[in-house]
């Protein structure tokens, strides 16, 4: 069987599926059904749950969400450059030192404003 | 008559479903590094975990299922499998449904790049590292989605904690491996591995190898990193809602996870099947895997948890700038020509 190499991962994740769905719908039929308002209130330590979870909360580590975009993008330039870095000369790559300096520095900056909360 | 003249026979399509049962593909893909695999490595973790905490903490762990308790994790599916399964009131039960299914799928998903030996692999991609993380890193959303379709506050702070973990560990994870990327130049997992036949990469990498071990803590969710769920503050974290089978696959998909993951820094740092001739490669991979899986474990017996700012300020200052340094060591090493042990 010649399968490519893509093939062969959905023909494992089919064999994954055919185990797994009918393990749900096993559990489904094999387990107890009733309904009970107390046990299928949600978890909240014993107390009467109070309304929906689907509020609005706090985002305290707001600034490192917006580096993390910023910095996704840079390391996968840094993979793209680390791939090509052992192939080709050498002296055209320590440019490239120049441009982690010059990422390291903004983000020096971005950390330091994030641990004083008035800036934001 | 005409019509079923093109049609196989009965004989033919037995024949059709005997040669794929029996293919090399197949069985590489349902048994030995495939799924059945995975499963099984899986429950051995989770006796493993069991047993070990259990001598960490002066207890004996599961003893009667078996020899020395091997047989309780099958006890527990079975068990598990036949346990209601309870939805809050106000859950979207199908889409936990659905992200049961998809835990699962993600779960399983990366351990098809892993290789047990030369050319013993399921899926020799080109990009298998690149594969594996784009996988890993999928994790944390389908968590969030178990958090809000469960409509409870437990496991929605969970998956939220999940979210933020992940801002903390990936970029410092990346560019940890980033130094072996630049000394083998390639993506490939059994080239990486190929590469390390005259010294593992953890002797020239061991920031890389330090960081990433870090990283991986917290990419598997494990103590000290242990947030999503963090039993004394979140009760089970994003697994609190979850009942009967979909609770047994979110805890099948975290050693699944587990077992990934160690067997990745086994493939990147330890060798992967490199080794003495006499034991067979694939058993010096699950040999290696199982024993950073219960360095993993050992680590849980022993620290406490850091604080989600703590680990987002680690994250963002000393693991990325170690990663940072990592490249450098990485450069100097093959400016001074010393890449010579590791090209293929």
């Amino acid at each position: 069987m010649g399968l490519d190499t893509w093939s062969l991962v959905t023909v494992y994740e089919i064999v994954v599926f055919l185990v797994t769905v009918p393990l749900l719908i096993f559990g489904w039929l094999m387990g107890a059904k009733g309904k009970n308002p107390i046990r299928d209130a949600p978890f909240e330590s014993g107390q009467t749950h109070l309304g929906e979870a689907r509020q609005r909360y706090m985002m305290q580590y707001y600034p490192y969400l917006i580096m993390f975009i910023v910095f996704d993008v840079v390391a996968m330039f840094l993979f793209t450059w680390g791939l090509a870095f052992s192939g080709v000369p050498l002296t055209q790559d320590y440019l490239f030192l120049v441009f982690i300096a010059v990422l390291v520095a903004p983000l020096g900056y971005a950390l330091y404003l994030s641990g004083r909360r008035e800036f934001w | 008559m005409t019509c079923l003249q093109g049609l196989p026979t009965l004989q033919e399509i037995v024949n059709l479903v005997l040669r794929i049962i029996t293919s090399r593909t197949f069985l590489e893909v349902v048994f030995f590094p495939g799924f059945l695999n995975v499963m099984l490595s899986a429950a051995f973790l989770t006796w493993l975990e069991r047993k070990v905490i259990a001598r960490v903490q002066l207890r004996i762990g599961p003893l009667y299922a078996g020899i020395s308790g091997i047989l309780q994790p099958i006890a527990d599916g079975v068990k598990l499998m036949f346990k209601e399964t309870i939805f809050p009131e106000l859950a979207d039960t199908k889409l936990l449904m659905l992200c049961a299914l998809g835990l699962m799928l993600l779960a399983f998903a990366p351990a098809v790049a892993i290789p047990f030996g030369e050319g013993f692999v399921i899926a020799n991609m080109d990009v298998g590292l690149v594969y594996v993380f784009a996988v890993l890193s999928l994790f944390p959303s389908v968590i969030l989605l178990i958090g809000w379709a469960s409509n409870s506050k437990y496991p929605f702070l969970g998956g939220l904690r999940s979210l933020f973990q992940q801002v903390a560990y990936e970029i410092p994870m990346w560019l940890s491996v980033l130094g072996i990327v630049m000394l083998t130049g390639t993506l490939n997992l059994t080239k990486i591995v190929e590469a390390q036949q005259r010294l593992w990469f953890v002797v020239p990498q061991v920031l890389g190898f330090a960081v990433f071990f870090t990283a991986a803590l917290a990419e598997l969710e494990r103590t000290p990193f242990d947030l999503p769920e963090a039993e004394t503050e979140l009760v089970m974290g994003w697994m609190t809602e979850l009942s009967g089978v979909p609770f047994m696959i979110g805890f099948l998909a975290m050693y699944t996870k587990l077992y990934v993951m160690s067997a990745l820094i086994t493939t990147l740092f330890l060798g992967g099947w490199s080794g003495p001739g006499f034991v067979p490669q694939p058993v010096w991979v699950l040999l290696k895997t199982f024993l950073v899986a219960s360095v993993i474990v050992v680590i849980r017996g022993s620290f406490p948890r850091v604080r989600v700012d703590i680990l987002l300020k680690t994250g963002w200052t000393r693991l990325l700038l170690l990663a940072l340094v990592n490249i450098l060591v990485t450069v100097a090493l093959i400016s001074f020509g010393l890449d010579w042990v590791w090209r293929i």
